[in-house]
């Protein structure tokens, strides 16, 4: 699913140290990966390079067998927009938007992610309904004004947003830190049941360790970053 | 179209400041094509004062004061045209007709023309339309006068009042002729013109409030040919056959008809190389123009003014998007998240300072045409600007079309800057 090798990244070209410097990482179709690090690390960074948004100054980045480092600026968004749904800490919607049309802004921008939404469900907006009730927010709440969401509920509209045309990956960047202990484990849960559900692959991102135990693998990123020293 | 409805929610969502935003551009737009249309209109109104006159004939003052004087009222001829001179010209070769005019008495502040019956025949306006009476007919007797429509309205005379014209110019004239009124016998539809303004009394009534003159009954044979076309129309009139052109000792001018335009010319050059006396010769049309060319500074800064009101209210557009973009750089994150592309951020953001300036403009429209609609009335009774409601002209048209491509460009800006800060923020933005 996902592969790098010797990846190199500098926010500047000046800087001395890299931002991110990884030898290795391999992560296999289907995986719930925990990503840890504290404050600073470069997690966030390394999320942007999976996604495509920025780009390694050296070494490789696989994803679904295609090497990012080598496509063309559109196509990377292309392919993001077609393969990767993502997840942000906090401020996750767009708040002019209702929560319905969050969700379905996930595959505005991609035919490919419409085309599997529309397998699952006969338009847009239902499969946006199911999945916000599949995450447990009730229809009541589909066309209310997102500033009237509480986090816990902002943050499964943003995952069904994610999830919405079923990408082969989910990414996760620090989603429960703004929960309470009893959300987070519960939003985690429900991010895994829809995982499996999709057949997605999960890069979950925090720098709370207390979470690992859910997940079936942990990777540190400062460990990652030492390795490669 | 995903962007375009973006776009929309997310300036909704935006309403307080961008609907200031909006007004402003309507407000100026409305400024814009409210002076192009009363400077267009003006200008028409202007030009289409007097047409069908070949040539204006007075003393020889400048071009444009003759104009002034002879047909807009203004200002004052000292000197004037002699009679014999008058005589002597009007039987030059092709010509078609002439109009005395005597001015220089007034009706409470109203100008007074002393003129004969040919002036409601010969004298046009705007595209060569004759006067028209709404009311009554031309004077036949010497103590009856015609007034122009605003005259009848302001003053509110009707048919059959009587009317006292005193001597000189202003309201408070020492000279007023009570004893002597003259009756209310025609009122004529509005045209738009200073005839509007106008009370027309015989020629010879003139010399007679001068106290000079002759009477009513001393026949003149000169102008027999004339007056007896007249007496046709006025059949009731035979026993009472007066002369009302009289043989006064100057007028102020005279307008001139020809059988062909090739005579203009000529005539025009014998009358300004006329020995006896000092006369000038204008062509109304070439006047006017040179007139409105004068003139033509005025408007041209009134409408760099509101050149300069549609750019500050762009720039407070500006100002505004620029503020907010500050703010939406999480959104634009988001957008980014989703697999928008950097350019659809920079048409997100253009097609938002395009829909401010489109509705600032259509809002400046409505607004416009309200304001036209109100005062219509009011330019026309205190400017005279007759101001037409229709359509939006070509110019009109291509103003707006200026001022949204203006928008347009000023909203790159906005755009450019939204297309950076996705390039350089990534996803990982920290607001
Ligand atoms: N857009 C950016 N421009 C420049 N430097 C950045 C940017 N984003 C992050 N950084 C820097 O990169 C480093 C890693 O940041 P980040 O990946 O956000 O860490 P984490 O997500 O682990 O907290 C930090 O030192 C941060 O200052
Ligand atoms: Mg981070």
């Amino acid at each position: 699913m996902i592969t790098l090798n010797n990846v190199l990244f500098k926010w500047h070209k000046q800087q001395a140290k890299p931002t991110l410097s990884i030898q290795t990482l391999k992560i296999a179709d289907g995986e719930h990966v925990f990503l840890h690090g504290p404050s600073g690390s470069g997690k966030s960074t390394l999320l942007s390079l999976l996604a495509g948004i920025n780009i390694a100054d050296s070494g490789s980045i696989k994803l679904l067998n295609t090497n990012l480092t080598a496509l063309s600026n559109r196509k990377r968004d292309v392919f993001r927009s077609d393969h990767i749904g993502y997840i942000f800490q906090n401020f996750n919607l767009l708040p002019y938007l209702s929560p319905l049309e969050n969700v379905m802004l996930g595959c505005q921008f991609s035919k490919n992610r419409q085309r599997k939404a529309l397998q699952q469900s006969a338009s847009l907006e239902q499969e946006a309904t199911r999945l916000l009730n599949a995450l447990g927010l009730t229809n009541e709440h589909h066309q209310q004004s997102v500033a009237d969401l509480s986090i816990g509920q902002q943050q499964r509209v943003a995952a069904a947003r994610a999830f919405i045309g079923s990408p082969e990956l989910i990414i996760a960047d620090e989603p429960t830190s703004a929960l309470d202990a009893n959300n987070r484990t519960a939003f985690i849960e429900l991010l895994f049941a829809q995982a499996n559900i999709a057949g997605s692959t999960l890069v979950f991102v925090s720098h709370d360790t207390s979470l690992q135990s859910l997940f079936n693998r942990t990777i540190s990123l400062t460990a990652l970053t030492e390795q490669a020293a | 179209m995903i962007l375009i409805k973006l776009a929309y929610k997310s300036l909704l969502n935006r309403r307080g400041s961008a609907f200031l935003t909006l007004f402003t551009i309507a407000i100026s737009v409305m400024l814009l094509l409210s002076i192009e249309r009363v400077r267009v209109d003006a200008k028409s109104s202007f030009s289409n004062t007097i047409s069908g006159t070949d040539l204006i004939v007075g003393a020889r003052t400048g071009d444009i004061q003759l104009l002034l004087s002879s047909v807009f009222r203004i200002g004052h001829a000292n000197n004037g045209v002699s009679w014999q001179s008058y005589q002597y010209i009007k039987q030059q070769r092709g010509v078609a007709w002439t109009i005395p005019l005597s001015l220089g008495d007034s009706h409470k502040g109203q100008a007074v023309l002393g003129t004969t019956l040919d002036y409601f025949t010969h004298y046009k306006y705007g595209k060569k339309q004759p006067l028209n009476f709404s009311q009554g007919a031309a004077f036949s007797h010497l103590n009856e006068v015609v007034i122009g429509s605003e005259i009848a309205n302001k003053l509110n005379y009707q048919l059959g009042d009587k009317v006292v014209i005193s001597h000189g110019m202003g309201n408070t004239s020492f000279h007023h002729h009570d004893d002597n009124p003259f009756t209310v016998v025609g009122i004529l539809k509005a045209t738009g013109t200073p005839v509007d303004k106008t009370l027309h009394i015989p020629l010879a009534a003139i010399e007679l409030i001068h106290g000079g003159g002759h009477s009513a009954e001393s026949e003149h044979d000169h102008d027999h040919d004339h007056d007896h076309d007249h007496d046709h129309d006025h059949d009731h009139d035979h026993d009472q056959h007066e002369d009302l052109t009289g043989e006064p000792k100057q007028i102020t001018a005279f307008l001139m008809g020809f059988d062909s335009p090739l005579y203009t010319l000529q005539v025009r050059r014998n009358i300004n190389q006329y020995k006896p006396e000092a006369l000038l010769a204008i062509m109304p049309g070439v006047t006017l123009r040179e007139l409105w060319e004068m003139l033509s500074i005025v408007e041209k800064i009134l409408l760099l003014f509101s050149s300069i009101v549609v750019l500050v209210s762009l720039l407070g557009m500006l100002t505004t998007l620029l503020a907010s973009l500050n703010q939406r750089r999480r959104e634009l994150a988001i957008l980014r998240s989703v697999g928008a592309r950097p350019w659809h951020l920079f048409s997100l953001i253009s097609i938002e300072s395009l829909l401010i300036t489109l509705l600032g403009c259509l809002l400046g429209c409505g607004l416009f045409y309200t304001l036209m609609s109100v005062t219509a009335g009011l330019l026309q009774s205190h400017g005279g600007i007759s101001v037409t409601i229709n359509m939006l002209s070509h110019y009109e048209l291509m103003l707006i079309g200026a001022i949204m491509a203006a928008g347009f460009i000023v909203g790159l800006i906005p755009a450019t800057r939204a297309y950076f800060y996705s390039l350089a923020d990534g996803m990982s933005i920290k607001i």
